[in-house]
C-alpha cells in the first residue's frame, strides 16, 4: 500500500503507533514532510472531523485520532526548516475563572496539539487578567476560554472586554455546553465551539482571519 | 456501598447508539473494572426545618431535605494521571463512566430520601439542584451549613463549586405548594440548553 495512504488509514482508525511507525518509514524513504502533514495528516483529520460531525465517530475514536496525529507529528516538525510551516498557531486555554470543570478544554487542546498548534493550558479558574498575560507573553494568536455553567460563563465576557480594551490583536474563543452563538455575540467574542472537534475548526479559521 | 455502571450505560453516554469496534469496547470494560477500585461512593442527607434563610424551593413544604452524595477524589485523580499521561481517549471514557456514576449516587440518595417521606405519609416530591433555574449557586453553602458533615469530604470553592468535582447535592421537598417556577422553561436559555433537566 502507498505509504501516504497507509499514514492516512492509521491516523483515522486512530492507530497511535501504527502513525509513528509509517511516518518514519516514510520519511525514511524520502518522502517530503509537507507531503505527509497534508496528504495524510490533516487530510485524515478532516475526515476524523466530518464524521463525527454525522454521527459516525465519537471523541474517544476521535481522541486516538489526534493521538496518532500527534505522535505523528512528533517525527516531523524537526524536519520543516524553520519549525513554523509545521506550527498551525498558538493558542492560550483555559477554564473561566469560579469554574473548576476541565475535561472539554482538555478535549480542545489534545485537539489542537495533534493539529500542530502550540497550546499554552492554564489549567481552571483562570482570571480574565491571566489569560491576557499569557497570551502576550506567548505571541498566542487564539485565547480560547471554557466553562461548563451558566454563572461561570459570563466571565468570558471579561476576557473580551480586557482584550479589546488593551487593543491586542487576540482572538477570543469561547466553549462550554452552556455557551450558543448568541452569547458568542453578545460579548463580543471572535467565535465559539459547540464542541472539540468544532473548536479546532473555529482556531484554525480564526489564525487564517 | 457502590455504583455499579453497566457498559450500555457508558455507552449511551458516549453516545454510542450500537457498539462499537472491539478495540474499544475493550478499553471500555478495561475502564470499568478500573472505575470499581476508585469510585468511594459516600453520601448524606438531613431533614430541614423551617428556619430563617431557608431557600425559596423549600419554603411551604411541610417535609423538606438537603442531601449530598460523591465518588471521592481518587477517581478524578485517576482521570487527570490519564490525561498527563497521553491518555485522552482512557481519560474521557473514565471521566464520563464518573458522571453517570455519580447521577446514579444522587438517584440511590434520591431513593433513599424518598422511602424515608413515604414512611411519613408523604408519595411525591421534588428536587433541585443549585444551579438550576431559581436556586441560585450560592445555596450550596446553605446546604452543607446544613449537612455539617466533614466525612463526606465534598469542600466548596470559593465560587460554591464542589470538590471533588463527581459530587451531587440537592434540595428536597414533599407536600405543600411551590412559592414560585422552578421548571427549566422560565429560563431564558431554554431553547439552546444542553444541561436541560
Amino acid at each position: 500500500m502507498d505509504i501516504i495512504r497507509e499514514i492516512y488509514d492509521a491516523v483515522l482508525e486512530g492507530k497511535v503507533e501504527q502513525a509513528s511507525r509509517s511516518v518514519q518509514q516514510a520519511l525514511g524513504s524520502g518522502v517530503a514532510a509537507s507531503d505527509i502533514l497534508n496528504r495524510s495528516l490533516i487530510a485524515a483529520m478532516d475526515v476524523v472531523g466530518e464524521k463525527f460531525g454525522e454521527g459516525e465517530l465519537f471523541i474517544p475514536q476521535v481522541l486516538w485520532s489526534a493521538k496518532a496525529m500527534q505522535s505523528a507529528m512528533d517525527f516531523l516538525k524537526p524536519r520543516f526548516s524553520s519549525g513554523e510551516q509545521a506550527k498551525t498557531g498558538t493558542v492560550v486555554i483555559g477554564t473561566a475563572k469560579g469554574d473548576i470543570h476541565d475535561i472539554g478544554k482538555n478535549l480542545v487542546a489534545i485537539m489542537l496539539e495533534g493539529a500542530g498548534f502550540e497550546v499554552a493550558d492554564l489549567g481552571v479558574d483562570v482570571t480574565p487578567e491571566r489569560f491576557v498575560e499569557k497570551a502576550v507573553a506567548v505571541k498566542a494568536d487564539v485565547v480560547a476560554v471554557s466553562a461548563l455553567l451558566t454563572t461561570t460563563m459570563q466571565s468570558m465576557g471579561e476576557v473580551v472586554r480586557l482584550v479589546r480594551g488593551k487593543g491586542l490583536p487576540l482572538r477570543v474563543l469561547i466553549g462550554g455546553a452552556p455557551v450558543d452563538r448568541a452569547f458568542c455575540e453578545e460579548i463580543g467574542a471572535d467565535a465559539y465551539g459547540m464542541d472539540a472537534v468544532d473548536g479546532l475548526r473555529k482556531a484554525k479559521e480564526l489564525v487564517k482571519r | 456501598m457502590t455504583v455499579c455502571v453497566k457498559r450500555e450505560e457508558l455507552l449511551k453516554e458516549l453516545g454510542y447508539r450500537q457498539a462499537p469496534d472491539p478495540r474499544l469496547l475493550q478499553l471500555i470494560d478495561d475502564v470499568l473494572i478500573m472505575m470499581g477500585d476508585l469510585a468511594e461512593y459516600k453520601s448524606v442527607y438531613k431533614e430541614i426545618c423551617d428556619s430563617e434563610g431557608l431557600p425559596p424551593f423549600l419554603i411551604g413544604a411541610p417535609l423538606k431535605y438537603a442531601g449530598a452524595a460523591t465518588l471521592g477524589e481518587k477517581l478524578e485523580n485517576r482521570v487527570k494521571e490519564l490525561f498527563d499521561k497521553g491518555k485522552p481517549a482512557e481519560a474521557f471514557i473514565l471521566d464520563t463512566a464518573g458522571s453517570v456514576a455519580v447521577t446514579k449516587a444522587g438517584d440511590m440518595l434520591w431513593t433513599r430520601i424518598k422511602e424515608d417521606a413515604l414512611a411519613r405519609g408523604f408519595g411525591k416530591g421534588l428536587r433541585r439542584t443549585p444551579g438550576c433555574i431559581g436556586i441560585e449557586l450560592e445555596t450550596q453553602r446553605w446546604i452543607f451549613e446544613q449537612l455539617a458533615d466533614p466525612g463526606l469530604g465534598i469542600t466548596l470553592t470559593e465560587s460554591w463549586m464542589m470538590v471533588p468535582r463527581k459530587s451531587l447535592s440537592f434540595l428536597a421537598r414533599f407536600g405543600g405548594k411551590l412559592i414560585k417556577s422552578f421548571s427549566c422553561r422560565a429560563c431564558p436559555r431554554y431553547s439552546g440548553c444542553t444541561l436541560r433537566v
